[in-house]
């Protein structure tokens, strides 16, 4: 009992860490109706970069991000139409083509890194990752990790400004459109090439992004993205494909589970409690929690 | 016309099926299979053991190769990736077997891929040494062609937990958790059992899955306050879990590991909070070592693998070394030279049975009977302790070249 508040702000924190990573690939999932098994390795591409520049010009890591992200998605746009080739193909399944693609990306992305970045762990050092608030009542006490803090504020920040590029710009009205109708968007002017190429260029640019908090947390390494691709997944699944709105609270359920389950239960079964979960309601709600998926 | 056909493509295909076998029958230099984790979760310590095995074979090469009656047979890596997975490792061995018709295989890293690799070299009876897996359950599967240079955890675990029980107040409570590998397991298995021999309180024992999230387990840590952290886990995650400590803001009075402290990628990674760190190992730099074979003593090796590699050698890479050089004394006891025959290598694990010999590495003495059953038992267990960027033998007292420093200095006091 002394460390339920404890167990519900951790919950709130791994949470965070679930959205940073899975709300670029909703994205990307909901306009393009493509499963980018290469997230993972975006988000190591990321985190490495992060922790060359940091070395390189001594700025602390998290004042980076926005250099990361331009740098990511220009690397998104420019790459995009090549997915956009595959996905576009007449002959065979195209989305399956897709799906292998993206496949095969990730492991040359991870051979890539493992060749260029060698095969030791690192970390990104930052003057964040040490300090922590800590408060205390009595017998009970809560310790806010300020790193984790950070990047709560950031998915909350970047799930805002998602939302409200989507619902108050035009080019959110282009990719809303596109997402819903690809054909009748076509006949209303809007380029599916070039909004894609955008979207991805975001989505890729997000991940990477996240890979530096991340790298802040954890350690990193060139193989680190297989497991941020499945929980990303998992998330995104949970929310319900495609369908944005529903990350955040996917992510938070999937951060309490963990949690509770490493304070009051075996930790040894909590992966097991996170698919048990996600696979009781898909079986309820195959679209996901909401039933808003595709 | 069909038949002369048909007839013309079975000698092909039998040309092609006897090819190999002349080759091999004229080979004048050993084939030595090598399985390890080149890519996946365990690609860390999978390279690391394949610097190992490369500078003894570059070394053996330099001085012409192995000697056999007055002449130097040259020796030839062909390398296995296990890709960190099990069946993977099994697969390696099978193709090395089967295909390339190694000699004899220097072993993979981790214990899980050597228990999947070890029955298929049984099968095709050809020797292996591993140079990195440390599972005591490798041992108890009392498999014959099988060997290995690091002693198992079970043999060495104990050492840093006595190091701390003897100090003076010693920890009276720890907290022991391993991730969920049989490596892992096993090492914490180990602490517990040393921790319940010293009389120290374990308050909390569990395994958690690899790669978890530990901050809120560390909450528990926070609330239960044991005086001791102890953690058997892979390189990755002994960082993660010194970082999550950091977060929550929690210094036990020592924090525990095992042979990964040593790994030069902890330091590098975690810089002043490695500092004060425990571990366990079998091989330092500048352990007291004087070897016959190749290496003078453990600075020479150290000196050379610096050189070839840029990076400092760690108990891995040099129990992979010394894998090479236990092979290179036994083929130089039996007299045996490229290629071995069955009856060659099984005259080849007679002779490593037998063999006793000093090396940079330590004294190489493979159990023949027991629960270490050729495991190597001539080495002494260390307790090591991050000290100024470097591990350093804290522990036991005849071995010791500092004090242990305790309890921890503060994660905010750095």
């Amino acid at each position: 009992m002394l460390l339920l508040p404890q167990a519900l702000v951790d919950g709130l924190l791994i949470g965070g860490i679930y959205i940073t990573i899975a709300i670029g690939f909703s994205l990307a999932y909901g306009v393009m109706h493509i499963i980018d098994f290469a997230v993972g390795e975006w988000i190591m591409l990321g985190a490495f970069l992060g922790l060359y520049l940091s070395q390189w010009t001594q700025v602390e890591p998290l004042l980076l991000l926005p250099v990361v992200f331009v740098v990511f998605a220009v690397l998104g746009y420019l790459f995009q139409p090549v997915i956009h080739r595959v996905l576009s193909g007449k002959k065979g399944n195209p989305l399956l083509m897709a799906l292998v693609f993206t496949f095969g990306l990730a492991i040359a992305f991870k051979g890539l890194g493992l060749t260029v970045f060698g095969f030791f762990s690192r970390s990104i050092p930052s003057a964040m990752a040490a300090d922590s608030f800590t408060f205390v009542r009595g017998d009970f006490f809560v310790t806010i990790p300020v790193i984790r803090l950070i990047g709560l504020a950031y998915a909350i920040a970047v799930t805002l400004a998602l939302s409200w590029i989507l619902k108050r710009t035009d080019f959110g009205l282009a990719v809303q459109a596109l997402a819903q109708n690809k054909e009748a968007a076509g006949l209303m002017g809007i380029s599916a090439k070039r909004t894609n190429s955008w979207v991805y260029g975001i989505y890729v640019g997000i991940s990477a992004m996240s890979g530096v908090l991340i790298g802040c947390m954890f350690s990193i390494s060139a193989q680190m993205g297989g497991k941020y691709t499945v929980f990303s997944f998992f998330v995104v699944v949970l929310a319900g494909m495609g369908f944005l709105a529903g990350v955040p609270w996917a992510a938070f359920l999937l951060g309490m589970v963990q949690s509770f389950f490493l304070i009051y239960f075996d930790p040894g079964y909590t992966l097991l409690a996170v698919f048990i979960i996600l696979y009781a309601v898909l079986l309820i709600s195959p679209k996901g929690l909401f039933g808003k998926g595709v | 016309m069909k038949s002369a056909f048909a007839i013309m493509s079975w000698m092909l295909v039998a040309l092609f099926l006897v090819l190999p076998q002349t080759a091999a029958a004229q080979r004048d230099y050993y084939k030595v299979g090598v399985i390890t984790s080149l890519s996946g979760d365990l690609a860390t310590g999978g390279n690391v053991t394949k610097r190992g095995y490369d500078l003894w074979a570059q070394t053996v090469n330099a001085a012409g190769g192995i000697e056999i009656d007055g002449r130097k047979y040259k020796v030839e890596l062909v390398y296995g990736d296990a890709q960190s997975k099990p069946d993977q490792g099994a697969s390696a061995a099978e193709r090395l077997a089967t295909q390339e018709k190694v000699d004899f295989v220097l072993g993979p890293y981790s214990s899980g891929v050597t228990l999947a690799a070890a029955p298929v070299l049984e099968k095709y009876k050809i020797p292996m040494i591993t140079g990195s897996a440390e599972s005591p359950m490798i041992w108890l599967q009392k498999f014959y062609y099988t060997f290995g240079t690091i002693p198992p955890v079970n043999y060495t675990g104990a050492s840093p937990v006595e190091t701390l029980a003897a100090l003076d107040p010693p920890p009276k409570s720890a907290m022991i958790l391993g991730s969920n590998d049989t490596f892992s397991k096993a090492t914490a298995e180990a602490f517990q059992e040393a921790a319940k021999q010293a009389g120290i309180e374990i308050k909390k024992f569990n395994i958690v899955p690899a790669g978890q999230d530990l901050m809120s387990f560390m909450s528990v840590a926070k609330a239960l306050k044991p005086d001791l952290v102890a953690f058997g886990g892979h390189d990755e995650e002994l960082i993660n879990l010194v970082k999550a400590l950091l977060q929550i803001n929690y210094t036990p009075k020592a924090l525990l590991m095992h042979y990964g402290v040593t790994e030069p990628a902890f330091v590098e990674a975690l810089a002043k909070n490695a500092e004060q760190v425990y571990g366990a190992s079998v091989w330092t730099e500048t352990v007291h070592a004087k070897g016959d074979y190749l290496w003078a003593d453990a600075a020479a090796y150290a000196k050379d693998a610096e050189a070839a590699f840029k990076v400092p050698a760690d108990y891995t890479q040099a129990g992979s070394t010394a894998a090479g050089i236990a092979f290179m004394a036994a083929l130089g006891q039996i007299k045996a030279a490229p290629p071995l025959d069955e009856a060659e290598r099984e005259a080849l694990v007679k002779a490593l049975e037998k063999l006793d010999i000093q090396t940079f590495y330590g004294r190489l003495k493979f159990a023949e009977e027991g629960q270490f059953y050729h495991a190597n038992i001539g080495l002494s267990p260390l307790t090591v302790q991050i000290q100024g960027g470097k591990p350093v033998i804290v522990g036991p007292p005849s071995e010791a070249q500092s004090t242990p420093q305790y309890p921890m200095t503060p994660w905010e006091k750095r």
